[in-house]
């Protein structure tokens, strides 16, 4: 397939304006997270039409906010955001009631931080120039978790792998992240279920067709992003259950996902 | 671990987006009251939906953006709010068998729907129906009597030639 061609095809305006089939929405996806040029090239359309939608924007009345704040029923809540989570710790995040919805309003402001880069652009606009530098002091305030997982996930070394779920647990799902200067590995949980508390999920590094243990883990309870062993190498990625605390090789039996390495 | 107010979050969220959400749901549903339903339906939605935004996909804007159009193209689609437009002026076109109304825009002169309005006829009116009325490709060819591929071959020579305009 020919990278350059896709992306000049049209298909990056359709996907990100919501206009593409549903075949040709899952096949970028699937080339998306394969390929990091196509995600380049998505983000940079993205930014591109974020930068026109906010040339046009138009402020609604005041009582808006007001009204939606009533609907969604929302209260002030304190809400703990979530951290990297160094797997030989294993700490398990405290929970609040509600916990899930908070969560997920944190890891929204992270993700909120990154519409500063979009930002940069408007500079005619007072504004949008204000809230620049609002959005400053906000990513500020959480410069050491949110800084952290963006650079992540936005790092041009950084491979992503999708972990795709086998026969025996075919929605199970989730994302690598391997860097390919520091040779370290992130992982993303999807979709894995909570386990038996005899039992732990496992990552390997597959090389030259041989396992390599990258960590025993437990699916966190927020969106955290876990640090599991580096490795210099790795042909695929393969996600095994196992007795907690396994020692020793993995029970093939028990293979969760797997996810193919893309060469360098 | 730092502690945050969940309306602090939809705060930021709402003062930050409201406004460039707003202008594009205006630029498709032109009743300010019906535009700000909108804006209050589309802002519970994604507060509510916010977990199954998924970052490796695209930017949040983009995924908040895309159910704003949504929201608004279900509006327009709506029966109560074409039963409203009929009450009042517009005809129906008799040869027009989905009832689709590709009428001049009267607010075509802002933002996106603006520089789509530049495009060249045949571009313009694809784009205006898939993007702006939310047609998908198969009732266009059907209501053009153009082939399927035809619709989805031209919607991207559209696409490409808007996004040189932007």
């Amino acid at each position: 397939m020919n990278i350059k061609e896709y992306i000049a095809s049209g298909i990056i305006e359709s996907y990100v304006l919501g206009l593409a089939t549903d075949q040709d929405r899952a096949e970028f996806e699937q080339l998306a997270a394969q390929y990091p040029e196509i995600a380049d090239a998505r983000t940079r359309f993205e930014l591109e039409l974020e930068k026109q939608v906010f040339a046009s924007a138009v402020n609604p009345p005041d009582d808006v906010k007001e009204k939606i704040l009533n609907t969604i029923g929302e209260t002030g809540t304190s809400v703990n955001l979530p951290s990297t989570v160094s797997i030989e710790h294993d700490i398990t995040p405290s929970r609040n009631q509600g916990w899930l919805r908070f969560a997920a309003a944190a890891s929204l402001i992270l993700f909120i931080v990154s519409g500063y880069f979009a930002y940069k652009f408007y500079n005619q606009n007072k504004e949008l120039t204000t809230k620049n530098i609002e959005l400053e002091k906000e990513r500020d305030s959480v410069a050491n978790i949110a800084s952290e997982q963006q650079k992540i996930m936005n790092d041009p070394n950084v491979m992503v792998v999708n972990m795709v779920g086998t026969e025996k647990a075919p929605k199970s799902s989730a994302n690598i992240y391997w860097d390919s200067t520091s040779r370290n590995v992130w992982l993303v949980v999807k979709n894995m279920p909570k386990l038996a508390s005899d039992k732990q999920y496992q990552l390997w590094a597959l090389i030259d067709g041989k396992p390599v243990d990258l960590g025993l883990f437990d699916p966190p309870d927020n969106k955290v992003i876990l640090k599991m062993n580096n490795t210099q190498k790795a042909d695929a990625f393969a996600i095994t259950i196992e007795t907690r605390g396994n020692t020793g090789g993995p029970t093939l039996e028990e293979l969760q996902s797997m996810g193919k390495a893309r060469l360098q | 671990m730092l502690q945050q107010r969940s309306d602090t979050a939809f705060s930021y969220l709402y003062d930050n987006y409201s406004g460039a959400l707003n202008g594009i749901i205006n630029q498709i549903v032109p009743e300010s009251e019906t535009a700000n339903d909108v804006l209050q339906e589309v802002f519970v939605n994604i507060w509510r939906k916010i977990e199954s935004y998924d970052p490796t996909k695209g930017r949040l804007f983009t995924w908040m953006l895309n159910i704003a159009r949504n929201a608004s193209i279900d509006k327009i689609r709506s029966r109560s709010y074409r039963n409203n437009l009929k009450n009042q002026t517009l005809a129906d076109n008799v040869n027009d068998p989905l009832n689709l109304q590709v009428i001049k825009p009267v607010y075509d002169n802002i933002g996106l729907r603006k520089i789509v309005s530049q495009l060249k006829e045949e571009q313009r009116i694809l784009i205006e129906l898939s993007y702006f009325q939310g047609y998908t490709h198969e009732e266009i060819a059907k209501v053009m009597s153009i082939p399927l591929g035809t619709v989805k071959t031209r919607i991207r020579s559209a696409l490409i030639q808007l996004r040189t305009m932007l």
